[in-house]
């Protein structure tokens, strides 16, 4: 195992893609490629306002949300393109894919950005290593330039990765916060947007070194509870984990799935049904949630779409319960029609430590037999804190863990 | 259709094997009666329904008279519980009625009754709850579900239904169908005649045109008959004002033919085969007049006629020249 | 079918039985009145299938007459407009008539309606008092035992037969019990006259029925008789037959649910611990399910708290009168404690627990074998 791998903390990577748009044109058509190219909301009218553009073009001043008559100004041989948003889904999907290969741990941002925690990977190389390979492979087979950002947390990644473009790898140690990330203006810093930086330029804190030493409470004062965040992050302080089901917002935790061919199987149907209650179950458990609520999702080969749900009096938090509610719900409502895709959802999230069950006189026995242990867990709970047992709910059984992004075009993204 | 023998002149098979579970006292749970529209599956459940309630039986026959019999003919039986759909398909609400139906005694005693008709429109939803019931049956509960579409009733339903396939009928069923409902002899077997389905022979034989148009048919046998030139005048007065368009000509010549091949019958002595049977008087005076070959002329020349108002020939043309044939 | 008939008395009737008229009847014939008229008197019975209410006028009580010049016979009316009738009729007596085609004539003073009536013979037979099978109660301590059991039915339809009040008769007793699986109600009483009798031994009467039943009864010593046929349950009172259709199944048998022994007892005030149970389920309810804790802790108190993460956290704490047994933590719906020492409304209750996991029972101090509440607990994860 490599002594570069810390023993403790973790090591998180930020993976950008490198104008994203624009190089995914260009591996489409290598014509374009050393070419100065934007990509722009409608290249017909010259007002129409760049999304995006090549290095080539930003080293002529092109630069995203100028008027499209500006960048032309600027740079006359300009090639501009109308978006492919088809191609980018395509790309992201094939970008995170790989990633996934790495860790299940990933957590998509954006189409063209995301987060890995890859701290239990030491078998796969140093982080270096690692990011290496990331970034060959995504060269090599998506044809697309990416950055990676090596840090202990997200913020310091995330500012690695903005250290050197294109294809740049940086590891930013929390020993090298003096030399690396302080000296940079404090418009620079993750997190600081316009209003920020110029309330925080107004109390004389130019570089983000400024705002690390600053007094706490006068900028709790200016900024409130941000405040104290970013100036945590400036000391190169940032706890939040990496979460694959983050841009779920709780809500609800759901995988759909398209079948190979339209069918009104119902062995083909309860097959598929039983593995999505089952990925739906495995992601429950990883965010520690229950659910009081599951829906199904039928799509019929002529895309006619329908959701229904069952709202439980008790939670259910494994495959086996979620499959038997979900088949229930989908057989009482299935038309009969051939069948192209199916989704299985569970909704009303509870954290599992917020959620209590009312006993049922006819089956409390159940629950009343393991009374003894759940003392015990009480009592320790009690002791040394709640953590003591969360670890190992946390990672058992993760190996297959698949990943989602709320965005539909990562919804394909979601390995069986 | 009150007594199982009525119901054995329609339907044979499914009256006997019915006959026999309630002779037996082996009443099924659950039927599903399948079948085409118009073949009794309805008749017959309330039928069964009133064997399984009247305590005044005769054989197997319910007595049609006691408090049972006269409320589930009227609806009022407060343990007989019919559902048709409202609408496309069996609602909610309905379902929600049935359930609540299930759980409950029944109001005057244990026993209860089910109709369900068009039980291929419930939701699957509804089916499903239908099911649960039939799974613990009741001992003295009865489900009737009645369907014209056999085939889509899910198979864990039918699984638990003891099946009965209602055949279409025959002329001759029909016939005694439409009698048994009170419809006079020659009207029942003059739509009988015109048609297979039960609903639609109900409907001729209720409605006034068709029987309007039969008189104006044996009229114009007569204006033919007596040979005195008014056909033409008939034809304008009568017989085109009311056999309008094309449809209509072919209505008109298809009770002209009726007439034809039962005088040819009534010549031959195959009497039963006659549907204008109150004419057999008529037939009878014509026997000297009117030849069989003539009629058999007759027949031939209404089948042209037929054919050319099929080619689209002008329908007032069509009766012109058959007229200047078959008369006298 | 002829009599005349007191208005005011009519008047009544006619409301008592519109209670169980509905308009929206899957039966047609539900959505008339009948009225029966014999000798004895003036019979009126509504139903909407499920209840079903029959009001006397008696032809004669206590020397004043009511209905006259009778000639025997049944009718059906439509509900819908023979109320607002007799309510406008401008005299005190009303003579109703009516004949072999089932019309009817309604006459008052110089008014006269004339009304299609249809033939009781299509109405619902309804089940006859048989006293050989029946006992009886004073209406009040009736209601008694459903205020203090009807509330646990379950509301959820997944298992019917416990929407129902399980009233039973064993060893003498008269029990009802209700439970929707979270929590269960009981009550007894001894039933003196039971001894002799052929009387029913277990059957479940729909929720929906008691509750209209306790809202038709008016508080009195009177006496209510009871007879339970197959399929319907009967309360007779002097003018008025309350009937109800039974649900049908076996009711789960609960006894041997209720535990026997107990680790922890609390005997407190009643009051008292529903007030502060009360003040905590303020911030209980902005969280799930309504959950408060009840803690023993020393010198024979106990702490009442709950925690809702976004609200806040209440404590509480209220003094015993004793404690015995283990120490404990348990969870339980505020909603639920609060119904069962409402219904058992006595000064002092004694609280039995068998751990954190298992039913407590909660009973009045004095009479405690008549009434037994018993709720199950919440886990907490």
């Amino acid at each position: 195992m490599s002594s570069r791998f810390p023993t403790k903390g973790r090591i998180i990577f930020h993976v950008d893609m490198n104008s994203f748009y624009a190089s995914v044109e260009a591996a489409y058509n290598p014509d374009l490629k050393g070419k100065p190219l934007a990509i722009a909301g409608n290249p017909e009218v010259r007002k129409g306002i760049i999304v995006t553009s090549s290095y080539e073009a930003r080293a002529k001043g092109v630069k995203t949300t100028m008027p499209l008559w500006q960048a032309k100004d600027l740079c006359p041989e300009l090639i501009v393109m109308r978006p492919n948003f088809d191609r980018y889904r395509e790309a992201s999907k094939n970008m995170f894919e790989m990633l996934a290969e790495v860790t299940p741990y990933i957590q998509p941002v954006s189409i063209d950005e995301g987060y890995m925690d890859i701290t239990e990977c030491a078998d796969l190389g140093t982080p270096f290593e690692i990011a290496e390979n990331i970034q060959k492979r995504i060269k090599n087979e998506l044809d697309l330039p990416c950055s990676i950002g090596i840090a202990p947390n997200k913020f310091l990644a995330k500012m690695a990765s903005d250290m050197k473009k294109p294809m740049g790898i940086t590891v930013l140690r929390k020993r090298e916060l003096a030399t690396k990330l302080w000296p940079l203006p404090i418009d620079e810093m993750y997190g600081v947007g316009g209003k920020t930086a110029e309330k925080l330029r107004n109390i004389n804190i130019e570089t983000i070194g400024d705002l690390a030493k600053y007094d706490v409470y006068h900028l709790k004062s200016i900024l409130g509870i941000n405040g104290e965040r970013l100036q945590n992050r400036a000391n190169g302080y940032d706890p939040r984990p990496v979460d694959p089901d983050a841009v779920s917002l709780f809500k609800s935790i759901g995988n759909s799935q398209t079948l190979p061919y339209d069918t009104t199987d119902e062995r083909e149907i309860t097959k598929l049904l039983r593995s999505l209650s089952e990925k739906v179950a495995e992601r429950m458990k990883r965010k520690t949630v229950v659910s009081e609520n599951i829906q199904v999702m039928i799509r019929y080969h002529d895309r006619k779409t329908i959701t229904r749900s069952h709202q439980l009096h008790d939670y259910v938090e494994f495959s086996e319960d979620i499959f038997n509610i979900a088949s229930e719900l989908f057989f009482s409502n299935w038309n009969g029609k051939a069948i192209r895709l199916l989704g299985v959802t569970a909704q009303q999230l509870t954290e599992k430590e917020e959620m209590t069950k009312q006993l049922d006189l006819f089956t409390y026995e159940n629950e009343a037999k393991n009374e003894n242990l759940y003392k015990v867990v009480d009592d320790l709970s009690e002791k040394y804190g709640k953590d003591v047992f969360k670890k190992s709910v946390t990672h058992e059984g993760n190996h297959s863990v698949s990943t989602s992004f709320q965005k539909d075009f990562l919804d394909d993204f979601k390995r069986d | 259709m009150n007594t199982w023998g009525d119901f054995e002149n329609v339907q044979p098979i499914v009256a006997k094997m019915l006959e026999n579970s309630i002779k037996k006292n082996r009443i099924s749970h659950a039927y599903l009666f399948q079948g085409p529209k118009g073949t009794g599956k309805k008749e017959s459940s309330f039928l069964l329904a009133k064997s399984f309630f009247c305590k005044y039986l005769e054989g197997f026959n319910p007595c049609n008279e006691c408090r049972d019999c006269k409320r589930i003919e009227s609806g009022n039986h407060p343990d007989v519980h019919p559902i048709q759909p409202d609408g496309q398909s069996i609602k909610k609400e309905q379902i929600t009625h049935l359930q609540k139906e299930f759980t409950y005694t029944g109001m005057e005693s244990n026993q209860k009754v089910y109709i369900i008709e068009h039980a291929d429109t419930m939701t699957a939803n509804a089916a499903n709850q239908l099911l649960k019931f039939l799974e613990e049956p009741k001992r003295s509960t009865m489900a009737i579900l009645l369907t014209e579409n056999g085939q889509s009733i899910l198979n864990t339903i039918r699984s638990r239904c003891q099946t009965m396939s209602f055949k279409a009928l025959n002329t001759k069923q029909l016939e005694s169908r439409l009698v048994a409902s009170g419809i006079s002899e020659p009207i029942s077997k003059f739509s009988a005649a015109l048609t297979n389905d039960f609903e639609e022979a109900e409907r001729i034989s209720q409605d006034d045109w068709f029987a309007k148009g039969r008189t104006i048919v044996i009229k114009l046998i007569q204006v033919l008959m007596e040979g005195n030139d008014e056909a033409f005048l008939f034809l304008h007065n009568d017989w085109l004002p009311h056999f309008k368009d094309k449809d209509q000509s072919q209505i008109g010549l298809d009770l002209l033919l009726i007439w034809y091949r039962d005088y040819v019958s009534y010549l031959i002595e195959r009497k039963d085969t006659i549907i204008y049977i109150d004419e057999k008087e008529k037939f009878e005076k014509y026997t000297f007049s009117l030849s069989r070959d003539q009629a058999t002329k007759a027949l031939k020349k209404i089948l042209e006629a037929k054919n050319k108002l099929k080619a689209n020939v002008n329908p007032t043309l069509v009766m012109e020249e058959l007229v200047l044939q078959i008369q006298r | 079918m002829k009599f005349n008939v007191q208005r005011n008395q009519l008047m009544e009737s006619v409301q008592d039985v519109m209670k169980a008229i509905s308009s929206k009847t899957a039966i047609p014939i539900l959505s008339g009145m009948k009225i029966d008229v014999t000798e004895e008197g003036v019979k009126l019975t509504g139903s909407d299938s499920d209840i079903s209410i029959e009001s006397f006028v008696p032809a004669e009580e206590e020397g004043i007459v009511y209905v006259e010049n009778i000639e025997p016979g049944s009718i059906v009316l439509q509900a819908k407009y023979f109320p607002e009738i007799v309510r406008k009729l401008p005299e005190q007596t009303v003579e109703i008539e009516s004949d072999e085609q089932f019309n009817v004539t309604i006459r008052s003073g110089s008014a006269e309606f004339n009304l299609n009536g249809q033939d009781a013979q299509e109405y619902p037979q309804l089940p006859k008092l048989h006293t050989e099978n029946s006992f009886e109660l004073s209406v009040d301590l009736l209601k008694d035992l459903i205020r203090q059991t009807v509330f646990a039915v379950s509301t959820s339809e997944t298992r019917p037969i416990l929407t129902g009040v399980n009233m039973s008769i064993k060893d003498q007793k008269l029990q009802f019990v209700a439970t929707d699986s979270h929590r269960l109600a009981g009550r007894s009483i001894p039933l003196e006259d039971s001894a002799n009798k052929e009387l029913f031994s277990n059957i479940v009467i729909p929720g929906k029925s008691l509750n209209e039943l306790n809202k038709i009864l008016d508080d009195t010593q009177e006496k209510i008789e009871i007879s339970v046929t197959e399929n319907q349950i009967l309360f007779r009172t002097k003018h008025l037959n309350f009937l109800s259709r039974l649900l049908d199944g076996n009711y789960p048998e609960t006894s041997r649910l209720i535990p026997e022994q107990s680790k922890t007892n609390v005997m407190i005030d009643s009051k008292e611990l529903l007030h502060s149970i009360d003040r905590a389920s303020l911030l209980a309810k902005e969280s799930r399910n309504n959950v408060v804790k009840l803690t023993t802790k020393e010198n024979t108190s106990i702490e009442i708290s709950s925690n809702s993460p976004e609200v806040g956290k209440v404590f509480e704490e209220v003094t015993a009168d004793t404690i015995e047994g283990e120490e404990l933590k348990i969870s339980f719906s505020a909603k639920y404690m609060m119904d069962a020492l409402k219904a058992i409304n006595s000064e002092k209750v004694n609280i039995s627990f068998t751990g954190a996991m298992r039913p407590f029972i909660i009973k009045p101090a004095e009479h405690e074998d008549e009434i037994l509440q018993l709720i199950l607990p919440v886990r907490t994860y």
